[in-house]
C-alpha cells in the first residue's frame, strides 16, 4: 500500500482520536476558511466554477452514499434523480410552460421574475418539490428492486436510469397535461433557467459565482448533518444491518421493504435538491446531461472516497470532480508534448479518468477513507452474502 | 379456532383432540401439518408440533433431516408449502419475519449471522429495532424522546451484553473480530434484546468445548426462571438435549418421528435406529 | 393467557401454488408476446399478410445473433466471478475495429471476391476473436484478479475504469464519429426470399458465424475437461478447487472465451453494419448485459436466447415504434422480467439457506 494512502488513514484516525473540543475548533476553523475561500479569487473565477460543480456533486455523492454506502443497495440509475431534479426547476423555475395562465405566467413567491411567462417559484419551493419528486421516483424505482440480490438491483436501476433519459429526450413530443405542456424540451435543452432566488436576498447574478458557491456550501453543510444524524440513528443501523445480511436483519425485526424505500427516497430526495441547483447554475436542462456515466461518475466517487465513509466520499466526490475538470484538461495537457507523444490531450480526459480509476482501486480497494467498518471486509470474508429469503414485498 | 385445529389434528393423527382450552391455552406456539417442499425435496413433512409456554422444547436429529428448514418457517423466512402456525394468539403462517419479531419471537442462527461490521452493541440495538419508535424525521431533528430513546436502547444493549457474559472491553469490538463463542453470546444477546417471548436457538453449542456446553444449559434455565422465557433449541448435543429439555421432538427425513420426555425419545426404537444409534455408535 | 390458536383462513392449497407459478412463467411468456402478435394482427388487418413482421423478426434473429455472442461473454464471467464486466462491450467494440483494420490490411475491398475474400474474412475472424480474448484475459489480470479479496464494488469500478480506457482507445484509433467500412459482404444483397421475407447476406453471415460458434462452445463447456472445470468453478469455487482445479487458469479461459465471442460479433457487427465507431461498445454492452440476464445469468443457452429475444424487440421497436424509444421499450422488458422472474427466463432459482 502507497505512504501516502497510509498518511490518509493515519490522518482519519488520528482526527478520530483527538479530544471533541479540538476538533471542533477545527472543523470552525475549515469552515470559516472555506467561506471565505472565494474572496481570494475573482467573483468570477473558473475555480470557483469548479468548486461549485464539485459541491453540487458531493451533495449528489452523499445521496448515493446513503443508498450505495449505507443500505448496501447497488444503485446504478442516480442519473434519474439528477434529471428529475432539472427537470423540477426546468419547470417551475423557467418560461418552459409559456403558455399557463394564458401566457401571464404563475408565480409563487418568486418577485425577481417580474411578470415572466411561465411558472416561478421560489427556489426553496423548487428545492422542496425537487426533493419530493425525486424521493417519489426513487421509491418507484426501487419497488421493483425489493426482492431481488445486489447485482440486479443494478441492472433494474440502471434500466430506470436509461428509460428516464429516454423520456428526457423524447420529452418534446409527450404531452401529459395539453398540447402547449410537452414534458421537456429534449436535446434542444430548457433555457434560461431562473437563477437562485431566496427570499431577503438579491436574486444570484450568473456572472458573480460567490453567492453560488456559498450557496452549494450551506446544501453540502445541510446533507452532512443529515448524513451523520441518520447514520447514528436507528435507520441508520437498521441500513447497515441489511446491508451486512438482509435474512439476520428481518429476523432482528428490520422491516426490509420500508428500510429499503427508505434509504432509496432519501437518497434520492438529495440527488433531485443537487439536480435542480445544478440546473439553475449551468441555466439549462438538457437531456444529454443524463447520461448513464453520470451514474457511473457519482458512483465512482463514492467507491473511490470510501462507500459508507462520509468524509471520504465527500473527499472522493472533491477529487474526482476536480480531476475531471482541471486537472485532466488544465494541468496534464501539455504533457505529451514534452514526452514527444502528438495527441490531444483532453480528447483523452475519459480515458485517464478510466485510468485513474483502475489504478486507485487496484491501489486502495477499500476507498481513500474507508469506513472503519469496512476496513476488516478486506481480511475477514465475514457477513452473509447469499439472499435467502422468499422475501414478500 | 383451536377447535377447529385441534380436529383436524385428530382428523389426521386419529387420537382425540387435545382437552381443549387448558392446553391450549398453555400453548405458545403451534404447528399444524407444515411441509416445506424444496423442487422435488421435502424437506419437512407434515409435522404437528407445539411448544408449552415456559417450557424448553428440543428438536433433535441427523443432518438434513430438516430442523432448520422448520425453523426457518416458524420464523418467516421460509414460506410453507402447505399447513398452519399459529403463535402466542396469532395466525403467523408466512408473516414477515420483522412481523413476527416484533410478535415476540426471537432466534439464532446454526451459521452466526452477527452483523460483521458493527460492534457488538451496535449488533444487539439493532436486536431493539421492533422495540423502537424513532422515524426519519425525527433521526434528523434528534427530538428529545429520540436523544431519550437511544439512550434507553444503549443502556439495555448493554446490560443485555453483560447478562450473556461479554466482556466490558469488547462491547465497541467489532462484531467479526471476537471469538466464536463471544460471537455466540452477542447473538443471543441480540436475539433477547427483542424481548422475545419465544427463543429458537439454532444448535447453540455447536463449536463449544464441553464446560461452554454445560455454562449455556445453565443459562438457559437461569433465561426460563428469570425471564420467562420459553425456549426451542435444535441441538446435536445429546447430553445438552437430555439434560435441558422438557420435551424432545424427533425429525427424520422431513417427517416427526418420535416426540415425548427426554427419557422416552431415548427409548424409542425408531430414534434409536435413525439417529442416537449412528450418534453414539461413533 | 390467550390461546396459541390458529384462526380458520383456507390454506393455499398446493394447486393454487401451481397456478401462480404457471402464470408467472406462461405470464412471462405472453408479456414476451405481445409486441410480435399485436403487430402480427395489425400487419394481418393492413396488409393482409404476415411479411413486415416476419421481415422485422428476421432482422430481430440476425442482429440478435450479435447481442447473443456479446451476452455469453457477459453471462460466463458473470457466472463464475459474479461481476459485470462493463468492460466487456467495449471489447466488442475493439472487435470491430481488429476486424477492419486487418481486413483493410489485407487488402480486402469492395472488388474482393470469392475464395481470396471468404479465406481473408475467416483469418479476420479468427484474428478478432483471438486479439479480443487476449485483450479480456489482459484486462481480468490487470483489473479484476488484484482484486478478488477486495470489497465486492472495487472491481466494478475497475470494469468501468477499462471501459474508459478502451473508448478512449478506440477514440484515438479510428476518431470520434461514425466510420463508415466497406461493404465486403454487400451485406444488404438478397440471398433469396422465403414467404416474402428477404434474406440477406448480412443475415446468413450472422446465423452461420453464431451458430458453429455456440455450438462449438456449448460442445466444449460439456464435454471437455477445461469445460467441466469451468462449469464447477461457476458451481462453488472453493469446492472446485479442493477437486483441483486450477482456479486461476479456468477464470482465464472464461475471459478468454467471453473476449472471444465478442471478437467475433465484433465482425460481424462491421460487416453487417457497415458503419462502426468507438461508442458502440456502450449500447451493445448494455443491450447485451440485459440479454445475458433475461435469458438467466450464468446460463449459456440463456444468453443466446435473450440475445435474440431482444434482437427481435429491437427490430419491431425500431420499425414500428420508433428507434428513439427502442432503449426505454428494452428496459421496461428488463424490468418486467427481474419483476416476475428474477432468475431470467432459463435460470434456476437461486437456492436459499438458513
Ligand atoms: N433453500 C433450500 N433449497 C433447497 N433445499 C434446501 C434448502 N434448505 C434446506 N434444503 C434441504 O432440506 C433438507 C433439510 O435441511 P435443513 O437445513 O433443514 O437440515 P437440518 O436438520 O437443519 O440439518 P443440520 O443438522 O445439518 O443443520 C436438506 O436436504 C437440505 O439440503
Ligand atoms: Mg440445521
Amino acid at each position: 500500500m502507497s505512504s501516502a494512502a497510509a498518511t490518509w488513514r493515519g490522518l482519519g484516525d488520528r482526527i478520530r482520536e483527538l479530544p471533541r473540543p479540538v476538533v471542533w475548533a477545527i472543523g470552525a476553523a475549515v469552515l470559516v476558511l472555506l467561506i471565505l475561500l472565494p474572496f481570494a479569487y475573482q467573483p468570477a473565477s473558473g475555480f470557483i466554477d469548479d468548486c461549485v460543480t464539485a459541491l453540487a456533486y458531493v451533495v449528489m455523492a452523499l445521496g448515493l452514499n446513503i443508498v450505495v454506502g449505507f443500505a448496501g443497495l447497488l444503485d446504478l440509475g442516480y442519473v434519474a434523480f439528477y434529471a428529475i431534479g432539472a427537470y423540477v426547476i426546468g419547470w417551475y423555475g423557467s418560461g418552459f410552460f409559456a403558455a399557463i395562465a394564458g401566457g401571464k405566467g404563475l408565480h409563487v413567491w418568486a418577485e425577481s421574475a417580474g411578470a415572466l411567462p411561465g411558472i416561478h417559484f421560489n427556489f426553496l419551493i423548487v428545492l422542496v418539490v425537487a426533493a419530493v419528486y425525486a424521493a417519489l421516483a426513487g421509491m418507484i424505482i426501487g419497488l421493483p428492486t425489493l426482492r431481488l440480490r445486489g447485482d440486479y438491483i443494478a441492472i433494474v436501476t440502471l434500466a430506470f436510469g436509461e428509460i428516464t433519459r429516454v423520456f428526457a429526450i423524447n420529452g418534446a413530443d409527450i404531452h401529459p397535461f395539453g398540447k402547449d405542456y410537452p414534458l421537456t424540451l429534449g436535446r434542444q435543452g430548457i433555457t434560461p433557467i431562473d437563477p437562485i432566488d431566496l427570499p431577503f436576498v438579491k436574486q444570484f447574478d450568473p456572472l458573480n459565482l460567490r453567492p453560488w458557491y456559498w450557496f452549494a456550501l450551506a446544501m453540502v453543510l445541510v446533507v452532512l448533518f443529515v448524513n451523520f444524524r441518520l447514520r447514528d440513528s436507528r435507520l441508520g443501523r437498521a441500513w447497515i444491518a441489511l446491508r451486512e445480511d438482509e435474512v439476520a436483519a428481518a429476523s432482528m425485526g428490520v422491516p426490509l421493504v420500508k428500510t429499503k424505500l427508505k434509504a432509496y427516497a432519501t437518497g434520492a430526495a438529495f440527488g433531485g435538491m443537487s439536480g435542480a441547483f445544478l440546473a439553475s447554475y449551468l441555466n439549462t436542462v438538457n437531456a444529454d446531461q443524463f447520461e448513464f456515466s453520470f451514474s457511473i461518475f457519482v458512483l465512482a466517487m463514492i467507491i473511490l472516497g470510501g462507500l459508507g465513509s462520509i468524509w471520504g466520499v465527500v473527499l472522493g466526490a472533491v477529487a474526482l470532480s476536480f480531476i475531471n475538470s482541471r486537472l485532466i484538461p488544465d494541468v496534464l495537457n501539455g504533457v505529451p508534448h514534452k514526452v514527444g507523444l502528438n495527441f490531444d490531450l483532453t480528447e483523452l480526459s475519459f480515458g485517464i479518468f478510466g485510468f485513474l480509476l483502475v489504478i486507485m482501486m487496484v491501489l486502495r480497494p477499500e476507498g481513500l477513507l474507508p469506513e472503519r467498518r469496512r476496513q476488516i471486509e478486506l481480511t475477514e470474508g465475514v457477513g452473509g452474502d447469499e439472499t435467502l429469503y422468499e422475501a414478500r414485498a | 379456532m383451536t377447535d377447529r385445529l385441534a380436529a383436524e389434528r385428530s382428523a389426521r393423527t386419529g387420537t382425540p383432540a387435545a382437552s381443549g382450552d387448558r392446553e391450549a391455552t398453555s400453548t405458545i406456539l403451534q404447528a399444524v401439518a407444515v411441509s416445506k417442499i424444496f423442487g422435488g425435496l421435502v424437506a419437512v413433512d407434515g409435522v404437528d408440533f407445539e411448544i408449552p409456554r415456559r417450557s424448553i422444547v428440543s428438536i433433535i436429529g441427523p443432518n438434513g433431516a430438516g430442523k432448520t428448514t422448520f425453523f426457518n418457517m416458524l420464523t418467516g423466512l421460509y414460506k410453507p408449502s402447505a399447513g398452519r402456525i399459529g403463535f402466542d394468539g396469532r395466525d403467523i403462517t408466512a408473516r414477515r419475519p420483522d412481523v413476527i419479531t416484533s410478535l415476540g419471537m426471537a432466534r439464532t442462527f446454526q451459521n452466526i449471522r452477527l452483523f460483521a461490521t458493527m460492534t457488538a452493541l451496535e449488533n444487539v440495538m439493532v436486536g431493539q429495532h421492533a422495540r423502537m419508535k424513532a422515524g426519519l424525521f425525527a433521526s434528523v431533528l434528534r427530538l428529545p424522546r429520540v436523544r431519550q430513546e437511544e439512550r434507553e436502547v444503549r443502556e439495555k444493549a448493554r446490560e443485555t451484553l453483560e447478562y450473556v457474559g461479554l466482556r466490558p472491553s469488547l462491547l465497541d469490538q467489532m462484531a467479526a473480530n471476537l471469538s466464536y463463542g463471544d460471537q455466540r453470546r452477542v447473538e443471543i444477546a441480540r436475539a433477547l434484546a427483542s424481548d422475545p417471548k419465544l427463543l429458537l436457538l439454532d444448535e447453540p453449542t455447536a463449536g463449544m468445548n464441553p464446560q461452554e456446553s454445560a455454562r449455556l444449559t445453565q443459562f438457559m434455565e437461569t433465561l426460563r426462571r428469570e425471564r420467562g422465557l420459553t425456549i426451542l433449541l435444535i441441538e446435536h448435543d445429546m447430553k445438552v438435549v437430555m439434560g435441558v429439555s422438557d420435551r424432545v421432538t424427533v425429525l427424520d427425513h422431513g417427517e416427526k418421528i418420535a416426540e415425548g420426555d427426554p427419557d422416552e425419545v431415548r427409548a424409542d426404537k425408531r430414534v434409536v435406529e435413525a439417529y442416537l444409534g449412528r450418534q453414539e455408535g461413533r | 393467557m390467550e390461546a396459541a390458536s390458529v384462526p380458520a383462513r383456507t390454506t393455499r392449497t398446493a394447486s393454487l401454488d401451481a397456478a401462480r407459478r404457471l402464470v408467472s412463467h406462461y405470464g412471462l411468456i405472453a408479456v414476451l408476446m405481445i409486441l410480435p402478435v399485436a403487430y402480427g394482427i395489425h400487419d394481418l388487418r393492413v396488409d393482409g399478410d404476415l411479411s413486415r413482421l416476419g421481415e422485422n423478426l428476421k432482422d430481430g434473429v440476425s442482429n440478435g445473433a450479435i447481442w447473443a455472442l456479446v451476452a455469453i461473454g457477459y453471462t460466463l464471467v458473470y457466472g463464475i466471478i459474479e461481476l459485470i464486466n462493463f468492460a466487456h462491450g467495449e471489447v466488442f467494440m475493439l472487435g470491430s475495429f481488429v476486424s477492419f483494420s486487418f481486413w483493410s490490411a489485407l487488402g480486402l475491398t469492395l472488388a474482393s471476391k470469392g475464395a481470396g475474400l471468404l479465406f481473408g474474412l475467416l483469418l479476420t475472424l479468427i484474428v478478432a476473436m483471438v486479439a479480443c480474448g487476449g485483450l479480456n484475459v489482459m484486462i481480468e489480470r490487470v483489473a479484476y484478479r488484484p482484486l478478488r479479496n477486495a470489497p465486492k464494488l472495487a472491481p466494478l469500478i475497475t470494469a468501468v475504469g477499462f471501459s474508459f480506457i478502451l473508448q478512449n482507445v478506440g477514440l484515438e484509433w479510428l476518431g470520434g464519429s461514425q466510420r463508415g467500412v466497406d461493404d465486403l459482404i454487400k451485406a444488404q444483397n438478397d440471398l433469396f426470399t422465403i414467404g416474402g421475407v428477404h434474406i440477406t447476406h448480412a443475415d446468413v453471415l450472422a446465423v452461420a458465424v453464431t451458430v458453429p460458434l455456440v455450438a462449438l462452445l456449448a460442445w466444449f463447456v460439456t464435454r471437455t475437461r477445461l469445460g467441466k472445470a469451468m462449469r464447477a468453478t461457476a458451481q462453488d469455487p472453493e469446492a472446485a478447487r479442493l477437486m483441483g482445479v486450477n482456479v486461476d487458469t479456468t477464470i482465464s479461459l472464461t475471459f478468454l472465451i467471453g473476449g472471444m465471442m465478442a471478437g467475433a460479433a465484433g465482425l460481424i457487427y462491421a460487416l453487417y453494419q457497415t458503419t462502426i465507431w468507438f461508442f458502440q461498445g456502450f449500447q451493445a454492452g448494455l443491450i447485451a448485459f440485459t440479454a445475458a440476464v433475461m435469458g438467466g445469468i450464468g446460463n449459456i443457452q440463456g444468453a443466446v436466447l435473450g440475445g435474440l429475444i431482444i434482437g427481435c424487440i429491437q427490430q419491431i421497436s425500431d420499425n414500428r415504434i420508433g428507434g428513439e424509444w427502442t432503449p426505454a421499450i428494452v428496459f421496461a422488458y428488463l424490468v418486467l422480467i427481474m419483476v416476475f422472474k428474477p432468475q431470467g427466463l432459463l435460470g434456476e432459482e437461486t437456492r436459499e439457506a438458513g
